[in-house]
């Protein structure tokens, strides 16, 4: 295209610029990319537990941390606007928590297949094997979330150990982008039995393992208020709290929102910088060009003509720059997330949305760095500008 | 028939908030079809002003003075817009410069269809007649040249070609052969001699050199801003034998 010949003119400062735009949208890519993942394990956790109430030992958070019984189950489902309780234990599938996971970190679950009584709205869907049954209670088997699975190198049919203990993996899930990738669901009973041991031996010997709990899971009645159970059940159960869908986002929501922020925030930085870089570049090509523009000038092109000529060479930068920084960031995503499936730590989703609206956004950025050089090339009197030196 | 013709032309450029320059103090002009005309003079004698004015680069004064009357093919362009103006440079006018001001990332054939685009055609139309334009002026077999790849006399050939491309009323040459060497000069001279011979293409010419003044049909002389000789140049005397023939040849 003739118009990539004008910027071939000056291919040193050509490529500066183009430089400068494609680190401002790598940031925005990589940064996106970022936000969007956890936007995603965000909207998952949103999902999950807006329709129910979740019920942990006071001091704990999310069903991890004190110990609740089994018996407690009795306890809350004659409450008002109840309907199932499913008592769950959940713990690290590892003690080895080393530096600050981006993403959830892997776990244990616990709970008797088919105890929602079909209340859970969150279907898990299976790319191998099987879903557990009740029938598996006492047994020692395994269903893999995506992420854990491919750390583990497990398929079906394989043994792998948790916490020291042979577990048979039955079923292996999808990729679901949120927290189950990377938990390990088993039979109430093994789970009971792996916290048991997770526990100092004093303690263990003063509690019945089989009335363990660390979390209920409380379904509503169809149409009731979550909220609503969720009081009803501070009122009446002592030593616990609970946590609703709406308390999950104003804590994790509010957090996420304002890291998601930042993050954008740096990419969009970058950004404006790269885009004064191209008003610079496109203001000296102006001055260098003055000469030829009284020439086109002369010889009858419109003020409008020459105008788009170089909002266009300032677009085409932009462009290109955006490509460049698409590819670069594309690249830095997928060995961030290569790196990181080792230890189940997936930090990047780069969709579709995201690598178009940055390419768009860095040709737009082009086009209106330009501009301003552009109005005043327009401006200049062809006369004076054809005897400029 | 005039193919331009202009009254009460003046033009006052404002250098500064207390410096002005009386560049063009009231003047009368006609230039024929199928004329070749030189306008010469020392600096500041408002040469290169006039021509802008005919050209449509700037448009007269019209304060201080009866109104400036400025006709091209019969029609009155004094009181013009600027987009108005550009577009009959475009459509109906040829312009040469000194520098010959090629573009230098295109080819010749670009430079000269760039021309086309500006006037409004495009596409294949376009380069047939840029094509036919560079073979006009011998250089059918550079067209794919860019102008680094070209001599200074072989530019200014293409600069004429561009000027020719839309078949213009009227071709405006600044110091045509200002840049060139004694030899170029008088190729380029002969070239657009050539034209207005052949072609009756209507030129008008800025110049220091009196050997282009005297290959013109007539030469206007300037002073100070003003038309001081409407002037005869050493063509006039082709003018007064092709008069003669037409008065010749008329009764039947």
């Amino acid at each position: 295209m003739r118009l990539l010949r004008d910027l071939g003119r000056r291919k040193i400062r050509s490529g500066l610029t183009i430089t400068g735009i494609m680190i401002g949208i790598m940031a925005l890519v990589v940064f996106g990319s970022m936000a969007n993942k956890i936007d995603a394990l965000v909207k998952g956790g949103s999902d999950y537990y807006k329709d129910k109430v979740t019920v942990s030992a006071k001091g704990g958070y999310m069903g991890l941390g004190g110990v609740l019984s089994t018996r407690m189950v009795a306890q809350i489902t004659p409450l008002d606007g109840v309907d199932v309780v499913v008592p769950g234990v959940s713990m690290l599938l590892s003690d080895d928590v080393s530096g600050v996971s981006m993403g959830t970190p892997s776990m244990i679950n616990g709970s008797v297949a088919n105890a929602d009584q079909g209340r859970e709205t969150f279907v898990m869907h299976y790319a191998t094997g099987r879903a557990l049954l009740p029938s598996d209670e006492g047994k020692n088997v395994v269903v893999l979330g995506s992420d854990l699975a491919r750390q583990k190198k497990a398929k079906v049919g394989d043994t792998i150990s948790l916490r020291g203990v042979d577990f048979k993996v039955v079923g292996i899930l999808e990729a679901t982008l949120t927290a189950p990738d990377n938990s390990a669901m088993v039979p109430l009973v093994a789970a009971q039995e792996l916290y048991v041991k997770t526990l100092p031996t004093l303690i263990a010997g003063e509690l019945n393992t089989y009335e363990l709990a660390t979390g209920l899971v409380v379904y509503p009645k169809a149409g009731v208020d979550p909220e609503k159970v969720a009081d009803e059940i501070d009122a009446h159960v002592s030593g616990i709290t609970t946590m609703t869908g709406k308390d999950f986002d104003q804590q994790i929501g509010a957090a996420t929102s304002m890291l998601n922020a930042i993050l954008v925030g740096i990419g969009l930085l970058s950004l404006v910088i790269g885009g004064l870089s191209v008003i610079n570049t496109m203001a000296m090509s102006v001055a260098e060009r003055t000469r030829e523009i009284g020439i086109k000038r002369a010889i009858g092109a419109s003020r409008w003509r020459i105008r788009r000529e170089i909002v266009i060479e300032s677009a085409i930068i932009g462009l290109i720059g955006g490509l460049l920084g698409l590819g670069l960031g594309f690249v830095i995503t997928t060995m961030g997330n290569d790196a990181g499936r080792e230890s189940s730590t997936i930090l990047f989703d780069l969709t579709f949305g995201t690598a178009f609206s940055s390419v768009a956004f860095a040709t737009v950025l082009g086009a209106a760095a330009g501009f301003v050089p552009a109005w005043h090339a327009s401006r200049l009197d062809p006369v004076t500008a054809l005897r400029y030196e | 028939m005039a193919i331009l013709e202009g009254r009460n032309l003046r033009k006052t450029y404002r250098l500064s908030r207390k410096n002005t320059v009386e560049a063009l103090k009231g003047v009368e002009v006609m230039i024929e079809k199928g004329e070749m005309v030189a306008i010469m003079g020392p600096s500041g004698s408002g040469k290169s002003t006039l021509m802008h004015i005919l050209g449509l680069l700037h448009a007269p004064d019209a304060n201080h003075g009866p109104a400036p009357e400025l006709y091209l093919g019969g029609e009155n362009m004094a009181s013009l817009s600027d987009n108005a103006r550009t577009k009959i440079r475009a459509r109906r006018m040829g312009f040469v410069f000194q520098d010959f001001n090629l573009v230098p990332t295109l080819t010749a054939l670009e430079n000269v269809t760039l021309a086309c685009d500006y006037a409004g055609i495009g596409g294949k139309q376009a380069k047939e007649a840029g094509v036919a334009a560079l073979a006009l002026v011998g250089l059918a077999d550079r067209a794919g040249h860019k102008p680094s790849e070209l001599s200074g006399g072989e530019q200014q050939r293409v600069a004429i070609a561009r000027a020719l491309v839309n078949k213009p009323e009227i071709v405006l040459a600044d110091e045509p052969t200002g840049n060139l060497d004694s030899e170029r000069s008088a190729e380029v001279l002969a070239l657009l001699r050539q034209f207005n011979r052949e072609h009756g293409q209507t030129i008008v010419l800025v110049t220091h050199d009196s050997d282009v003044g005297e290959a013109c049909d007539r030469v206007i002389r300037m002073r100070d801003g003003r038309i001081r000789d409407q002037g005869q140049g050493a063509g006039t005397p082709v003018m007064a034998a092709r008069a003669v023939a037409v008065a010749v040849a008329v009764p039947a």
